[in-house]
C-alpha cells in the first residue's frame, strides 16, 4: 500500500475542504471577534454611560442662564456674549484657530477679519463641562479643583467650591476676552482678586440695569431679594445652563460599549487602535475621554502665543514649575469631529492631522520656513514631548483613517 | 465502452486539473491576494511586540498607574500579532510553504531597508 500517495490524497482533500470553508467565511468581519476586548478596555479606562456624568440642575435657573449666556451685557464695556464664541454650528466652539473676542464681529473667517481682540488660544468647546468629575478648566488648567489644593486666579478666595461656577467668573474679567482695555481699565489695571471683584460688581450692576427681568427671576429662583444678587448668582445661573445644555448624550460608541450595538469594521479597527497600540487611552480616558492631566503634544504654534512672540508655555503659566513647560490639558473627545481646528492654538485643521502630530510631528512642519526662534521653540516642545514615553504609537495612514472613523462615533 | 473511457478521461482530467489548481494555482492566488497584507502585518506585529516589551520593562522598573495603563494599551496592541498569525495560518492552508512565507518576510525587511540580521533578531527567542 502506498501511504505517501494516500497521505497526498488526504492532504489534497483536506485542503480543498478548508479552502471551501475559508471561501464561505471570508466575508465575516476580521474585527468582530475583538468587540468584547474593546468593550472591556473602554470600561477599564473609565468610559461610563453618558447619564452617569450628569449633575442635576434647576431648570428654571438654567433657563435664565441661557439668557445670560446670550447677553452682551455680561461684557462690562464691550459688545460680546458667551455665545459669540461658543456657537452650535462649530460644536460649541468658534471654528477658528485663535479666538477673536472683544470687538470681533460675525462668525468663522468673517470674525477673524473683523479686527477684534485676539486671544492666543483656541476656543474650547463646552461638552461635558461641569459634569461629574469634570474639575479642570481651560487649556492650562487655570481653574483646577482636581487636587487637595484648589487652583484658580482667585487664590484662596475662590468664589465657589464648584469649579464650573469659578470658571464662569473669569471671562468677564479677562482683558481682550470680555473686557475692553479702555482708559478706565488701563488706569486700574491690576491682576488681583480685589480688582476682579470690582469688575464683577460693575458687570452685575450693568446686568441689573439692562436685564432686570432675568436678574429678578434669578433672585426668585434662588430665594433672595433682587438687590442681593451678586455675580456669584449670575455665574451659578450660567453654570446651570452650561451643565444642562452641553451635558453628554449617548453616542454610537456608548451604545456599542453598554448596549451591544455594532460598529463598522473601520470604526472597530479604530477603537482597537485607540485602546491598543495607538495608546490614545493613556491620556484620553475616563467618561470624557480626557484624563484632566497635562501633556506636551508638539502641535505647531500659531498666533502671538500666551507668552508672546509665538511662545506658549501652557501649564507652566499656572504652576511656574519648569516640568510643566509646553504642557496643556488633555482635551475631551466627545463631539471632536465638530470642533475643528485643533490644538491649543488651533493650528491643526483636521482630526487626521491632529492624530499624526501626536506620533509623527515632523511630517506636518517645514523647518526651513520657520523663524529661528520658532524653530528653537518647536525643538524644545519636541524634546518635552519625546520625554514622555507613554505617547502615541506609530500608525500608518490607513490606521489613522480608522481612528478618525472611530472618533466620529463619539458624536451626539 | 467508448463512453466509459470518455467519462473516465474526463474524470481523470478533472482530478488532474483540480489537483494542479489546488496544489500550484491556489498558492499563487493566495500570494497575489495577501502578500502585501502579510508584509504589513509582519511589520506591525514586530512594532507592537517591541512596544509591549518596553512597556513591561517600564512597569517592572517603575510601577505607576501611568506605566501600568501604558502596558495594558500595548497588550491590546498585540492583537496585531493575532491578525498576523491568522493570516499566516490562512496562507499556509492555501498552500504556501514556510520557505515561501519567509521569503515574503525577507522582502518586507528589504522594503523597510533593514539589515537581514534584523529579521533574524525579530524571530529568535532572546532576553
Amino acid at each position: 500500500m502506498n501511504f505517501g500517495g494516500l497521505s497526498r490524497l488526504t492532504r489534497f482533500a483536506t485542503r480543498t475542504c478548508l479552502l471551501a470553508a475559508l471561501l464561505l467565511t471570508c466575508q465575516v468581519s476580521a474585527f468582530a471577534s475583538f468587540e468584547d476586548i474593546i468593550r472591556k478596555a473602554a470600561q477599564a479606562n473609565g468610559f461610563t454611560p453618558a447619564e452617569e456624568t450628569h449633575v442635576p440642575v434647576n431648570p428654571e435657573l438654567a433657563a435664565q442662564g441661557k439668557l445670560l449666556f446670550e447677553s452682551k451685557h455680561l461684557s462690562l464695556n464691550g459688545n460680546i456674549s458667551c455665545q459669540s464664541c461658543h456657537l452650535d454650528e462649530f460644536g460649541s466652539a468658534d471654528g477658528i484657530p485663535n479666538a477673536v473676542a472683544i470687538g470681533g464681529e460675525g462668525k468663522g473667517a468673517v470674525r477673524v477679519m473683523s479686527n477684534g481682540g485676539i486671544l492666543p488660544r483656541n476656543t474650547l468647546p463646552f461638552w461635558g463641562r461641569g459634569g461629574v468629575g469634570f474639575s479642570v478648566f481651560f487649556w492650562d488648567g487655570k481653574v483646577d479643583f482636581s487636587g487637595k489644593q484648589k487652583i484658580s486666579q482667585f487664590g484662596d478666595a475662590f468664589p465657589s467650591d464648584d469649579p464650573l461656577i469659578t470658571a464662569v467668573h473669569l471671562p468677564p474679567v479677562e482683558i481682550r476676552e470680555m473686557l475692553a482695555e479702555d482708559h478706565i481699565v488701563l488706569s486700574n489695571k491690576k491682576e488681583s482678586p480685589e480688582a476682579a471683584e470690582n469688575i464683577l460688581k460693575a458687570v452685575t450692576a450693568r446686568l441689573k440695569q439692562n436685564e432686570p427681568e432675568v436678574v429678578n427671576e434669578i433672585a426668585r429662583v434662588q430665594s433672595i431679594g433682587p438687590e442681593s444678587v451678586s455675580f456669584f448668582h449670575i455665574a451659578t445661573s450660567i453654570a446651570s445652563f452650561i451643565r444642562d445644555n452641553f451635558r453628554l448624550k449617548e453616542t454610537r460608541f456608548h451604545r456599542f460599549v453598554f448596549k451591544g450595538a455594532k460598529l463598522t469594521d473601520s470604526e472597530l479597527h479604530g477603537a482597537r487602535l485607540f485602546y491598543g497600540k495607538g495608546k490614545c487611552s493613556n491620556c484620553h480616558s475616563g467618561p470624557y475621554l480626557a484624563d484632566s492631566k497635562f501633556h506636551a503634544v508638539p502641535f505647531p504654534q500659531i498666533g502671538f502665543g500666551k507668552n508672546g512672540f509665538g511662545i506658549d508655555y501652557g501649564r507652566y503659566n499656572v504652576t511656574h514649575n519648569p516640568d510643566d513647560l509646553y504642557k496643556f490639558r488633555t482635551p475631551p473627545l466627545l463631539n471632536v469631529e465638530k470642533t475643528a481646528p485643533y490644538g491649543h492654538s488651533g493650528s491643526v485643521a483636521t482630526i487626521h492631522e491632529a492624530i499624526v502630530f501626536h506620533f509623527d510631528p515632523l511630517r506636518g512642519i517645514d523647518p526651513t520656513h520657520m523663524r529661528p526662534l520658532d524653530r528653537h521653540e518647536y525643538f524644545k516642545r519636541l524634546a518635552v514631548s519625546a520625554e514622555a514615553r507613554i505617547l502615541t504609537g506609530f500608525l500608518d495612514d490607513e490606521e489613522v483613517d480608522a481612528l478618525v472613523a472611530f472618533l466620529r462615533t463619539l458624536s451626539f | 465502452m467508448k463512453r466509459l473511457l470518455l467519462i473516465g478521461n474526463i474524470v481523470v482530467i478533472f482530478l488532474v486539473v483540480s489537483y494542479g489548481t489546488v496544489e500550484y494555482g491556489v498558492p499563487v492566488i493566495a500570494t497575489y491576494l495577501w502578500k502585501e497584507d502579510y508584509k504589513n502585518l509582519m511589520f506591525k506585529c514586530d512594532q507592537v511586540m517591541r512596544e509591549h516589551y518596553i512597556a513591561k520593562r517600564a512597569v517592572e522598573l517603575n510601577p505607576t498607574s501611568e506605566t501600568v495603563k501604558n502596558l495594558e494599551a500595548t497588550e491590546v496592541g498585540l492583537l496585531d500579532c493575532h491578525e498576523y498569525d491568522k493570516l499566516r495560518k490562512r496562507m499556509l492552508i492555501w498552500g504556501l510553504t514556510e520557505p515561501q512565507l519567509s521569503l515574503i518576510g525577507l522582502e518586507a525587511l528589504e522594503e523597510k531597508k533593514y539589515e537581514l540580521r534584523r529579521f533574524v533578531e525579530t524571530h529568535e527567542i532572546r532576553y
